[in-house]
This record gives C-alpha cells, structure tokens and sequence, in this order.
C-alpha cells in the first residue's frame, strides 16, 4: 500500500462522493430522512408535555413545608406537579405498584418510586423523582447545619420499588442508532450493488481497471459512498440531538456518550463490512436487474438481527441467543449497539465484538475482493460464486 | 477531425522493439485462449493484431494491462517486464466500449486521466484539448448518453489518448465505424506512430485494415501463425505472378512451364497466377508468354493478408 495505490483510491472515492454527491436521489434522500428524525424527536416530545401532571405522594413530615419543596422540585424540572398526602407508607407503595402516583417522598428521609433507572436520572418520573431528592434533602440540611456547610449538597436516597433496569428512553436511543445503521447499510449497500453492477454492464469497468486494480476500485467505491453514508448520518444525528435538546425530548436524555460512541463504532464498522460483500455481490450480475437477486443472501443477517432487536428493546434484558448475535460479525452491527444501549452488557464485552466485527470486516474485505477481481470482467449470465472461489478460475 | 502531434517521448525512438509478448499461455476451462503466443511490436508503426473472433486477441490485450492473469509467460516493454508504473503511460480502447453515460464527458476524461498519474489541472487541460479537436467543443458538460453513437465512440478515443500514452492498444477500433469514422481513426494512428508511439490494434477483417497497418501478427487459435511487414506477408516466401495471354482462356501455356521455373497455382477465365520457383527470373516466364500470344496483363500478384492467413492455417479467416 504506497502512496500512489492510495491516490488512485482517492480519486475512485472523490468521484463517487462529486458523481453521488450531487445526485437529486442524494439529496432527496437526506431531506426525508432529517424529517423523519425530526418527526420521530418531536412528535413524542410534544405529547410528552401535555401529559397530565405528576401524582407526588407525601408520608409524614410537614405537609406544608413538604408540599413547598414538591414544588420547588416541580418548577426545577419544569414538570407539573399534584401533591397528594398519603396516610402511610404502606398505602404510598401500594399507590405507586398501581400507578395511581408516580413519587413519593416519605418522611423527609427518602423518595421512593416505582423503578429506578441505571442512569438514575431519568425514566418515568425519574427526573422529579431526583429534583426531589436534591430539593429535600437540602431542605433537610439547612434546617439542622450551620449556613454554608450545606454548599456541598445532599441528596436523599431515591429507592425502588422494583430492580432497577435500563432507562426506557436509553432504550429508544438504542433503537435510534439500529434505525439508523440499518437504513444506511440497506440504503447505501444496495447503491453500491447497483453501481458496481452498472459499472460491469456498461463495460466501463474494463477501461479503469487497465490503470487501477480490483482492490483499489472496490476500497475506493466503499470509502466514497461510506463518506457520504456518513455524513448523511452525522447530520441526522446532530439533528436527533439538536432538536431533541431543544424540544426537552427524554429520547436524547439516554443518549450517553457510550451509547452514542458505541453506535458510531458499529456504524462503520457495519457499514465496511456490509458495503464490501454488497459490492462482491454486485459484481456477480451482468444486468442492473438481477442486483436484487445477489443481494438478498447478504441482507438475510441483517434482516434477522434488525427484527429481533425491537423484542430486546421492549422487554426486560435480552435472550441468549441475540446476546450470542451481539458477537457474530455479520449481525453484532446491529445486535451490539441495542445490548450495550439496553444495559444489557458492558462496555469491555462491547469493545470485543467490536475487535471481532473488525477482524471479519477485514476477512469479508479480502474474499469480496477476490470475488469482484475474478467475476468484473465475465459477461453473459450470472457468475456462480463457487465458480469465482475455486482455485485457478480467475477470468 | 485534425490531429497535431504532441510527441509522446522523442526516446521512443531508439527502442527496436518497444512491446514484447513471449510465450503467453492461457486457458479458460477447456479452451485454450492462447497457446505459447509470442510477437513484438516495434514503435513508431502501425501494427496490426489479426485474426479471426475467437482467436485470442481480447486476452492478449487484456493481458497487456494485467487485467487477464496469465498461466504462464511475460509481457515486457523496453525490455523488461511490465511493471504497475509502465500500463500508467498505456491507453487501451477495449472491444467493449464503455465509459459512464450519466457523467459530462469532461468530467469523465479527467478521472480517466487523473487515473494515469495525471494532476486534476493536467487532466482538464488535456480533456478540453481533446473535446476541442474531436469538434465536441461546448458539449464540456453533456452527459455522454446525450451524444450520438458517432461522437461516443471519439469520447471513448479520447479516453486512451487523454495521457499522450507511449503505448496505444485498440481492440477492434474500426468496428462499428462509418468510412469516415475509419479515415479518422486511420489518420489519428498513422499521426500517433510518426510521433513515436507504439500502436497496437486489432481486428478481424484482415483484409479491411492491411493498407492501415505497416506490420501485422497474425493469430490462430492463442498462436501467432504469420508476422511481419504487411509487404513482405503480401508478396509471400516466393514471388507469384498474374498473367493473362489474349484467346488462352485455359491458360494452357502456362502448364508447359519448367517446375524450376514456375508453376501454375489456378487458371481463371485466361488469368494464370503462377508461383515462381526458388530463384527463378520472372523474365523467363514473360519469354514464354510472348511465344504464346499477345499478353494483355503480366504483373506480380499480391496475396491478401486473408489468403496468408488461408495459406498457413487452410481456414478461412
């Protein structure tokens, strides 16, 4: 790899970026997309806000200065707020089980709600629920310290009624970065079939390969749309964060750097190794038409982990046979991002998935480039690819 | 169309033999493509590569650039064998044309150009020159799908000619070209040898293209079954001669020749060709065709380079 064999790659990818860049499809492509995403951050964010006021239960204590401080909580967070006194304990968590409250702050010595969150900040009430904590708990202190003593803070315990899990809306941001790495991969994977499958039925394909090798067109086709790939996502991203922050939508409160790093990694790493089978796949037909064919074997992973990830987005940790898909290159693109983003694993068994995508993107690389160089240049009907694999039958 | 020399390399010139093919061998399954195939090109002349469909051509050409692997045997150029940086100085036309329809074509010949080394402002020069002198002049930015077949086929010449290449290799640049099409691509390959390239092509209408060339290899089933210069392959090992003598329609004269001096190869409607024997003077047989009669026609014949190739093969190419 000098530094010719890099140039020439560059120019394969800058003109996929100009030629693909500027395609009407490109740009009607990005516009529909930011308005999904805008929808998909707004729309719950709104309806969020009309919700009706939080029921906040109070056991003991003084009613007053415990309502005072309900309120001040309430106004922190911008949540409205129903004080309703609870007689006991018991009686409390029994209303908070049904849902008939969604807090409650007990005794001035703890608030208590239904399930906490691993982030501890969010999930349904989460955020008062802490706003209550903090106000009380200062409340408390000022009352028995000396002024000044308090300025390092104190917080009540916030207790659970249930174990805690992962918050729902980390949840959702999970399912924002599987969205999102499954539409780029099918969008752009099947773009790049087409083009490398145009590319070999208008011949063209012949005339730059006398000055370019197969490896360098397949990389440079790859890295041209994945850069542009990219940068379409980057900006729904920043769109996702952006409106989200300014709607207040709790989507974005689960989008921890962690979650967010983690799906960029698995982002490109999905992409590279998707993009080089789709490209293999593409160079197998000599007519546009058949594309759809080749390409179905490649998007079947794909498909499998896409669907499964929505029952692990919406029930209490995953099974173990989509944990076991977290960890399998072709699917873990897909898979890990919804794991690590639902709690259900850590970040170092993340980063080993991450290291084992990686070692097959490179394994995927090689064979499609083999699979590109020996079937590019034979017309007529569709190549077999065992044909293509078996030894000394390049064409 | 008009073309001005731009001189690819004035060394060119001191290379005997610029392009070497020793001894390629390729099969594709069962079919052998080519066969222990081995000529070279001399620069500065228009050679011909021709043989009938099938024979080889493609993968020989296709081989030139690496795109075809070999199972065996060495494509040289200046007397070593080819490298990555030497097909960056060739430009090939192949048989398929094909260049991307839905990109302006002067967009489309500085990729191509950038794609043999050259810088973006080079290429875009070169590519405007080019559109200029093919008269696409102000089509800068059409598509190509929207030029005629005619104006396609210069685009895609103008593809292997953007980087002044040292070594030109057309396959089959004259099919599918009207005659004026192929006095331009005539003009434009004589124009490139006197500047001293290399030129290679192709065809298989061996008698269409021989005034074109200067030197031909001709092949057969992945061999080369006569090379040369086209005269030489014209006039044969031995001197043949066409002579008509007034009211022998059978040619009959003709038949009472001494072997040692020439034998009759076919009579037609008075038309003798005769084959003279090794060594043997021309005027003897021009002696006996005067004591026979008035002769009306007396000439030596040339063969086509179709009859070279049904002489040394028994096929019709």
């Amino acid at each position: 790899m000098n530094k010719r064999w890099i140039r020439l790659t560059a120019i394969v990818a800058e003109r996929e970026i100009r030629q693909r860049g500027r395609s009407r499809a490109f740009m009607v492509s990005t516009i529909v997309l930011l308005l999904v995403v805008a929808a998909g951050v707004t729309i719950p964010a709104i309806l969020a806000h009309s919700a009706k006021p939080q029921r906040v239960g109070i056991v003991g204590g003084q009613l007053a200065a415990m309502t005072e401080i309900v309120r001040e909580a309430g106004h922190l967070t911008g949540t409205g707020v129903t004080v309703v006194p609870q007689p006991s304990l018991a009686s409390a968590e029994a209303a908070l089980r049904s849902g008939r409250l969604d807090v409650v702050l007990a005794d001035d010595s703890e608030v208590v709600v239904k399930q906490v969150s691993v982030t501890g900040s969010s999930g349904s009430g989460g955020g008062l629920a802490s706003a209550i904590a903090d106000v009380a708990g200062l409340s408390k202190l000022l009352g028995h310290l000396p002024p000044g003593a308090a300025d390092r803070g104190v917080t009540l315990p916030v207790r659970g009624l249930s174990p805690p899990s992962a918050s729902l809306s980390r949840r959702l941001t999970g399912l924002f970065t599987v969205v999102l790495v499954w539409i780029l991969i099918s969008a752009y994977g099947s773009q790049i079939a087409m083009g490398v499958g145009e590319e070999k039925s208008n011949r063209i394909v012949e005339v730059i390969l006398a000055s370019v090798r197969p490896i360098q067109l397949l990389v440079g086709k790859v890295t041209g749309i994945g850069i542009l790939a990219l940068a379409q996502a980057a900006l729904m991203v920043a769109a996702f964060l952006g409106l989200g922050a300014a709607v207040g939508s709790s989507l974005v409160h689960g989008a921890a750097p962690g979650i967010v790093i983690t799906g960029a990694v698995f982002l490109i790493l999905g992409y590279a190794f998707y993009c080089t089978a789709y490209a293999a796949a593409g160079s197998l037909v000599s007519r546009q038409s058949d594309v759809g064919a080749v390409i179905l074997p490649v998007q079947v992973p794909l498909i499998i982990a896409y669907a499964l990830s929505y029952t692990v987005i919406y029930a209490d940790g995953a099974n173990v046979f989509y944990r076991v898909l977290g960890f399998l290159p072709p699917t873990a693109p897909i898979a890990m991002p919804v794991l690590y983003a639902a709690g259900d694993v850590p970040g170092w068994q993340a980063a080993i998935s991450a290291v084992l995508v990686a070692a097959g993107t490179v394994w995927m690389a090689r064979t499609a480039a083999t699979i590109y160089g020996r079937s590019i240049l034979r017309t007529g009907s569709r190549v077999r690819l065992r044909q293509v694999l078996a030894r000394g039958e390049a064409a | 169309m008009t073309v001005t020399s731009t001189a690819a390399s004035p060394e060119a010139a001191r290379f005997e033999v610029s392009l070497e093919l020793i001894g390629l061998n390729r099969r594709f399954g069962s079919v052998i493509a080519l066969d222990s195939l081995t000529f070279s090109v001399p620069p500065g002349e228009v050679f011909g590569f021709l043989g009938p469909n099938g024979a080889g051509k493609t993968t020989t050409m296709r081989a030139i650039f690496g795109v075809v692997a070999l199972e065996s045997g060495e494509v040289r150029w200046r007397g070593e064998p080819v490298t990555e940086e030497d097909r960056h100085r060739f430009g090939y036309m192949p048989e398929e044309r094909g260049l991307y329809p839905g990109m302006q074509i002067l967009e489309q010949l500085e990729y191509l150009g950038r794609l043999h080394d050259m810088t973006a402002a080079a290429a875009r020069d070169a590519a405007r020159n080019w559109i200029k002198r093919l008269g696409l002049e102000g089509r800068e930015s059409a598509k190509l799908e929207a030029l005629s077949h005619g104006n396609q086929q210069r685009v895609q010449l103008a593809a292997a000619l953007m980087h002044d290449p040292e070594l030109l290799v057309l396959d089959e640049p004259f099919a599918g070209l009207d005659p004026g099409g192929v006095d331009d691509m005539t003009e434009i390959l004589a124009e490139r040898a006197r500047a001293g390239v290399t030129v290679l092509f192709s065809s298989h209408q061996l008698d269409l293209v021989e005034h074109i060339c200067e030197a031909v290899a001709i092949i057969h089933r992945g061999r080369v079954v006569a090379q040369g210069a086209v005269a030489d392959l014209e006039r044969g090992d031995r001197p043949r001669l066409d002579v008509r003598v007034a009211g022998d329609a059978a040619g009959d004269w003709a038949r009472q020749l001494d072997p040692g001096v020439a034998s009759v190869e076919r009579a037609d409607s008075g038309m003798v060709l005769l084959t003279l024997a090794p060594d043997a003077d021309s005027q003897k047989v021009l002696d006996a065709a005067r004591a026979a009669g008035a002769v009306e026609h007396f000439s030596f014949a040339s063969r086509r380079l179709s009859e070279v190739f049904r002489d040394v093969t028994g096929e019709d190419a």
